[in-house]
């Protein structure tokens, strides 16, 4: 599995301001990548760009090992005419039945499925999005803040449970959380604002698999490597 | 030199208190509205004529005609102040007195009601009225032609019931599709179109007039408000007697051409033929024979209109129309 | 909400009432142009029940007309949500065909329908189409990304699936202005028994009027009115149970 980036430039139509300029990267295998970088500075343009690229021969974006490529963020509703339950049941593959069941308890939304989307907290709506994301078909899944508003002791299981779960798919993750992404994800595309004319670059993070392991020291300096980084 | 030096200016301030201190004919005017019962065309050649020719500045007034439509009732304009003078149907005119509008009746324009029945003459031949019995005819509810037909119906003792009827709207489809042999039209001007339309298609016509029948239900009137009689007796004189002169000039033949031409002006989407056809049917209603007054009142038709709408619970009492009707002698 | 539309009803009257008749009294007006309360009230004891029958028949027109309305802006509204070339030729179709004023219209139909129970029909339902067609294009032709993403992503959006999504998502905007529309179908059959109908309220009110009849005129109006009201307070209810029912809003949040 590769994702590979040989000088992406990207600006709104009838706009002359660049939000992506000169972005070139490559990411190798599956697992949990990150894209960070502070607010405005294209992370959600870029991750709608990857989602659609094959809509657009004219991106320098690469693929290989990558077939479905879905794209997540965390306003996204489900729709309320049922309970959550049976949105997930509709949209799940009948061969992913036990999955899902893992899914649920693992995002602890048991008690809610009888509930409609709207009458669940923010927290709980983002987990029930992600999980019908987890449940189709996909090779790269980009997770675009999809876990905003959930505490972090739970958000943390979540990420290393889909880790383990998915460990043959590719995650692209969008977090403002410097620490997480530090910590659980492999490569981090650190993303700058194209006026800086600092080049984007890949850190490398920890990528853990356990809850227990924290190695401050190696996560401090990849903290700072990236905050150094834009 | 000395002296011209003075009267130069002299004769100047003279010339300008003159011409300063003649009367202007137009202020002297007095204002006062007129409102038609209807469109401007060839029904009211009349006061079209009275206001194109001048009839009405000759007298000293300017009068401001007013198009009527239905939902313009000249009666109650006379009582809210909008107009002084108006054109109602003696059917309004006795529906307002029961409902004790102050109204008098100054000129009774059509001397024959133009409303009346069309029909092809080679689909039915009215000699009796009860040859109406089974007739397929087209009425208006709640209109004019809807009284007159019960009372027709009713002299010769049959209802609505003996008659097919079908409401009449604005367009003459149910006729010009035969699917009724009578259709209720005003003789002068919608009558001259559908019998020039069916004409050019080789069918002739003819027209049922109730009059012919004994019933004489009065039509357009000039009517202005009891107090404008009582109060202005002189302006009443000099509005009527201009309208009627320019009615009579309007009617004369004689005229024909000029009348043809003011009315052009106002209703520019009939055709000159057209009009020629309902100017001379207009005389006939108004002036049906040479010695007969434009405008006179004739009170038996008023007190036959006020008896058949007693009759069939139009009003409640009787309001004795007679006693509101002025011709232009009693303004003398 | 039933009942508070009628009363709400009962004092726009009053009021409405009330000004006629202190205008009758500082002008001195006869009862031939403005009728007094006595008139007023012995008219509607005669012409209630006539009157009543005649508004019914109206409406059963115009919940007729209404219903084919609703059809016919969902499935215009539905057809033209999307920015094709199609789409925009129906919609652009749909707002030149109501351009024209209805009385420019209702002579045509009227020579091709007649002026019995179709024209009537189609009047009102062309009255009523269009704040409903403008409100079905409005919600159909607008996204909603947060949802329809999903769908989109995964390949699962089929055209039912969207227009549901749309229409549920602005259940509320629909049924108010379904709800709405009542009064638009009530006025579009009036306003075809008034140009040329033989039955129904506006038939009845052309007639009051030949005669000058404004006692009668007011009768109908009030009829019109209470008739409208209930039928309104009840389209407003079944809104109100239907979002209850189905709606997203006002859910709650568990706890």
């Amino acid at each position: 599995m590769r994702l590979e980036c040989s000088g992406l430039n990207f600006a709104y139509p009838e706009s002359e301001t660049m939000v992506i300029q000169d972005l070139w990267f490559a990411m190798d295998g599956p697992g949990f990548h990150a894209v960070f970088g502070p607010s405005g500075v294209g992370k959600t343009s870029f991750a709608k760009l990857l989602a659609n690229y094959r809509d657009r021969p004219e991106l320098p974006i690469q693929t290989s090992g990558i077939g479905t490529i879905l794209y997540s963020y965390n306003l996204e509703r489900l729709p309320g005419w049922s309970s959550t339950g049976r949105h997930l049941d509709r949209i799940c593959p009948a061969d992913r039945q036990d999955l899902k069941k893992e899914l649920i308890d693992i995002f602890q939304l048991g008690p809610v499925l009888g509930a409609r989307f709207s009458q669940l907290s923010m927290g709980q709506q983002n987990r029930m999005n992600l999980i019908r994301y987890l449940l189709q078909d996909f090779d790269l899944l980009i997770l675009d803040e999809s876990l905003a508003n959930v505490d972090e002791k739970l958000r943390q299981a979540i990420l290393l449970a889909v880790k383990e779960l998915f460990s043959h798919k590719m995650f692209l993750y969008i977090s403002h959380n410097l620490m997480e992404v530090a910590r659980f994800c492999k490569d981090i595309l650190v993303l700058t604002e194209p006026s800086r004319e600092k080049p984007s670059k890949i850190v490398s993070g920890q990528d853990d698999t356990r809850i227990s392991v924290l190695e401050k020291p190696s996560l401090d300096r990849i903290m700072l490597e990236v905050m150094s980084a834009f | 030199m000395k002296y011209a030096k003075i009267l130069g200016p002299l004769l100047g301030l003279i010339v300008c208190i003159c011409v300063a201190g003649v009367p202007d004919s137009r202020a002297e005017q007095i204002s006062l509205n007129y409102r038609l019962k209807w469109l401007f065309n060839t029904s009211v050649a009349g006061d079209i004529f009275a206001m194109e020719k001048g009839f009405f500045a000759a007298a000293g007034l300017d009068v401001t005609i007013k198009e009527g439509s239905p939902e313009k009732d000249a009666i109650k304009e006379l009582e809210l102040g909008y107009a002084d003078f108006g054109v109602a149907s003696a059917d309004q005119v006795i529906r307002a007195l029961d409902k004790g509008a102050d109204v008098v009746v100054l000129a009774q324009i059509f001397q024959t009601n133009p409303m009346q029945w069309i029909y092809r003459d080679d689909q039915l031949q009215i000699t009796r009225l009860s040859d109406l019995q089974g007739c397929r005819m087209g009425i208006t509810y709640g209109g004019n032609d809807e009284t007159i037909m019960k009372t027709l119906l009713a002299k010769a003792g049959l209802t609505l019931r003996d008659v097919q009827v079908t409401g009449v709207r604005f367009d003459f489809t149910p006729f010009l599709k035969n699917r009724v042999t009578l259709w209720p039209v005003y003789r002068n001007s919608q009558g001259v179109i559908l019998a020039g339309q069916l004409a050019r298609e080789g069918e002739s016509v003819r027209f049922f007039n109730p009059a012919d029948f004994g019933v004489d239900f009065v039509a357009n009137s000039v009517v202005t408000s009891g107090k404008m009689a009582a109060d202005h007796p002189d302006r009443v004189r000099q509005f009527l007697s201009a309208l009627l002169d320019a009615w009579e000039a309007a009617m004369d033949p004689a005229n024909q051409k000029q009348v043809l031409a003011a009315v052009k002006r106002y209703d520019k989407g009939t055709q000159g033929e057209v009009q020629k056809a309902q100017l001379d049917a207009t005389r006939d209603l108004v002036k049906p024979r040479p010695d007969t007054a434009v405008g006179r009142i004739r009170p038996k038709a008023w007190a036959q209109t006020e008896a058949i709408m007693l009759a069939q619970g139009m009003i409640k009492q009787p309001v004795h129309v007679t006693s509101r009707l002025r011709d232009l002698a009693s303004f003398q | 909400m039933l009942f508070r539309r009628i009363y709400q009803f009962m004092i726009v009257y009053a009021v409405f009432l009330a000004i006629l008749l202190v205008v009758k009294k500082g002008l001195s007006l006869s009862d031939y142009v403005i009728p007094g309360l006595s008139l007023i009230l012995e008219t509607a004891v005669q012409m209630s029940a006539g009157f009543f029958t005649d508004v019914m028949d109206t409406l059963s027109v115009a919940i007729l007309g209404q219903g084919i309305s609703i059809f016919l802006a969902f499935f215009v509204g539905i057809l033209g949500r999307k920015s094709s070339w199609a789409g925009s030729m129906i919609r652009v179709t749909a707002y030149n065909i109501q351009a024209y004023p209805i009385v420019a219209l209702a002579p045509i139909i009227f020579i091709l329908l007649g002026d019995g129970f179709l024209s009537r029909l189609l009047i009102a339902a062309m009255i009523c189409y269009f704040p409903l067609l403008l409100s079905v294009l409005g919600v159909m032709a607008a996204p909603v990304e947060d949802i329809e993403h999903f769908y989109i992503a995964t390949g699962r959006m089929r055209w039912q699936l969207e227009v549901k999504i749309r229409a549920f998502e602005n259940l509320s905007k629909l049924t108010t202005v379904i709800a709405g529309s009542a009064t638009l179908a009530m006025a579009g059959t009036i306003v075809a028994e008034f140009i040329a109908a033989n039955a129904g309220i506006g038939y009845s009110i052309r007639i009051a009027l030949y005669q000058s009849d404004l006692a009668a005129i007011l009768t109908a109006l009030f009829m019109i009115g209470i008739v409208i009201s209930v039928y309104q307070g009840i389209l407003e209810t079944l809104g109100e149970m239907v979002k209850a029912k189905w709606g997203s809003e006002n859910k709650g949040v568990l706890l």
